[in-house]
């Protein structure tokens, strides 16, 4: 499109960097928190801050929690009502499964249960219900709280929590398109590549320093940021390329009869009912064989597939503690007697690498060094793309002063409200959290909105103090929002010792590290910003007291 | 640098150079991962597998057409390649898919 190559790859990787960078940024910050989503769910509700527990005993504490389990959740029948023939159902009686999913990490545990849809236009479309339950007594602990870790930010991590039409996954699919073509077009750009790429001058000018660092991260963190795009995009294939589930969803039905000849479990309901045997007994068996092989052998997923039908099966999988492949070394049993049916076969080369791909991803190992390496990866690539922004503001906006453009501006300003507006809006979710009445309906929503306005006052504030730079100076709004930013990271630690009683020195003494985590995180952050803010008032000061010192550097 | 003097795109060339990019790198790559699911299971390969392995080529394919589009010189050839491409590869998987079923 260019003359050459280099400065091809330079246009793309400044303008698709732009754009996409902003929800690169999202999809970097809210990655690197889902590191420790478990942990930041204990910090957000406290009912659950005990020790993780192991999979609970399925005939004493799940199968009474199951079938008290009638109804699937209100906001999954709400969504199904276009799918269905005539009105919704007002009873779901076909029972399709039950499923209960835990890891070394969680103290509560998750069970869901996927109804058939009645009148469903899809023959098999499912409705789904699910409830978080304490495993040692099989309590109900209340649905409307947030797990702002694992239900929030995780989600906002890969869909940016824009469910319609699963629009927001389509923009981070795209997002992580573009972050490989940044990567590759980001390196070609550089004419004396190895030197450029190592060198951090922190004590030359903005510009100069921004794009060191901005380098330095890309490259340095190049492979890892390279492959958490790819597998993400990946895990998502299905959803980016629903190939098989239209063009060839004749031949992906074909294959489905074949399948379920070959593994001998039913893939439809027999008719009959039937009950179930012990499923305790069901697992013991299965732990005594992953032993066998010498593998860990806690349970990671529970599901009863065909419930009170006499084609009813329970499959046990393995969680992946002590590897970072996905992994499950499934055994399925007759759901009536107890007979083990089928024992998952080694996995295929192709689906070892697919597996590999996905568990380096979703990291469901058990090794605490390795998810603080994520964490340091993730902001890495925060760092990167917030000296992208500050490196596009800082080059132009002289420039943009005198031609009284305000596209610098504009960027400065979007870009603080990425940067540090992203910062205050989950600062906003956390104390939102902790200020609102446990009583509150809806109270889950009502944090998110906190998250939302938070972020949305931010934007305004960014818009309102990015003044200045279309003077060609530096923006107040960095600075205040990072003063923000402290005050708010300090403020939520003090509302979980106020609104709990467990403050730092107690959850260090007691080492009860995810909830002594969240809080040294948090003043850690503030310390950083009460840091970046000082050096940005200094260097306006500066600016101010002798104009020629920051002109003297365009 | 080349000889002949070198005039900037037009906006109108840039919006057909990203959707070119964008759509046309798609189109290709939802033929690629058609006609690979297709050919592969016709060969024997299981379904799944097939399928993951598509997915991991189709990426990789898309992030290099995404690039080819902005380098090529012509435009015509990138539209004709990306779309053409991807309609000739639907077109044999769906006969693959009639053959096996």
């Amino acid at each position: 499109m260019f003359q050459n190559f280099r400065l091809t790859m330079a246009w793309l990787h400044t303008w698709f960097g732009l754009v996409l960078g902003f929800v690169l940024m999202v999809v970097f910050f809210f990655g690197s928190l889902s590191v420790f989503d478990r942990e930041i769910d204990r910090w957000a509700i406290p009912e659950s801050r005990f020790a993780p527990q192991p999979m609970p005993s399925f005939d004493r504490v799940l199968q009474p929690v199951f079938e008290a389990m009638t109804k699937p959740d209100a906001a999954n029948i709400e969504a199904a009502r276009e799918r269905v023939n005539g009105p919704m159902a007002d009873s779901f009686p076909v029972v399709n499964s039950w499923g209960a999913y835990t890891t070394h990490r969680d103290p509560v545990l998750s069970v869901f249960t996927s109804f058939v849809l009645p009148n469903a236009k899809q023959a098999d479309d499912l409705v789904w219900g699910s409830l978080t339950i304490d495993p040692r007594d099989g309590r109900p602990l209340p649905q409307d709280h947030l797990k702002i870790g694992s239900q929030f930010f995780y989600p906002l991590h890969y869909s940016l929590n824009l469910h319609w039409k699963n629009l927001g996954t389509w923009i981070v699919g795209f997002a992580a398109l573009i972050m490989l073509v940044a990567l590759v077009s980001g390196v070609v750009m550089h004419r004396k590549i190895f030197r450029e790429l190592f060198t951090f001058r922190p004590k030359k000018h903005t510009q100069r320093s921004a794009l060191d660092l901005h380098n330095l991260t890309g490259v340095v963190a190049l492979p890892f940021h390279f492959i958490f795009a790819l597998s993400g995009l990946v895990i998502f294939g299905g959803i980016y390329f629903p190939v098989t589930h239209t063009q060839l969803e004749p031949l992906h039905e074909l294959h489905e009869q074949h399948e379920a000849m070959a593994t001998g479990l039913p893939a439809q309901r027999a008719g009959q009912p039937a009950t179930l045997a012990s499923v305790d007994a069901m697992v013991a068996e299965a732990q005594r064989r992953w032993a066998a092989k010498g593998m860990a052998g806690e349970v990671g997923f529970l599901n009863v597939q065909h419930v009170g039908d006499a084609n009813a099966y329970v499959s046990v999988y393995r969680a992946g503690t002590d590897r970072v492949t996905l992994t499950g070394e499934g055994m399925h049993f007759k759901g009536s007697s107890g007979e083990l049916i089928r024992v998952d076969p080694p996995v295929t080369v192709v689906a070892g690498i697919n597996n590999f791909l996905t568990g380096l991803h979703l990291q469901h190992f058990r090794h605490w060094l390795l998810r603080w390496l994520y964490v340091l990866g993730g902001l890495s690539g925060c760092v990167c793309i917030a000296t992208g922004f500050i490196f596009f503001v800082e080059k132009r906006k002289r420039q943009h002063a005198k031609q009284g453009l305000s596209g610098a501006r504009w960027v400065d300003a979007l870009a603080v409200t990425t940067v540090t507006g992203m910062l205050i809006a989950t600062m906003a979710v956390l104390i939102a959290n902790r200020l609102l009445p446990g009583d509150l309906p809806a109270r889950g929503d009502w944090e998110q909105y906190g998250f939302w306005g938070a972020w949305l006052l931010a934007f305004f504030h960014a818009l309102w103090r990015t003044a200045p730079v279309s003077e060609g100076r530096i923006a107040p709004a960095w600075g205040e929002q990072c003063w923000a930013v402290a005050a708010l990271a300090i403020t939520a630690v003090l509302m979980n010792w106020a609104s709990t009683g467990d403050h730092l020195l107690s959850t260090l003494g007691r080492a009860y590290w995810p909830v002594a985590g969240v809080d040294v995180a948090l003043l850690a952050s503030a310390a950083l910003a009460v840091l970046a803010a000082r050096r940005l008032g200094r260097r306006a000061h500066l600016a101010i007291s002798s104009p020629s010192a920051e002109a003297a550097h365009a | 640098m080349s000889a002949t003097p070198f005039t900037p795109p037009s906006r109108l060339h840039i919006a057909a150079r990203i959707a070119a990019a964008m759509l046309g790198g798609y189109a290709f790559c939802w033929g690629f991962v058609a006609l690979f699911i297709a050919s592969m299971f016709a060969a024997g390969m299981p379904f799944h597998d097939a399928e993951s392995l598509s997915y991991m080529l189709a990426f990789l394919l898309f992030f290099g057409l995404f690039l080819w589009a902005f380098a090529a010189r012509s435009l015509a050839r990138v539209w004709g390649v990306l779309a053409g491409g991807g309609a000739l590869m639907s077109a044999a998987a769906w006969l693959i898919q009639r053959s096996l079923l």
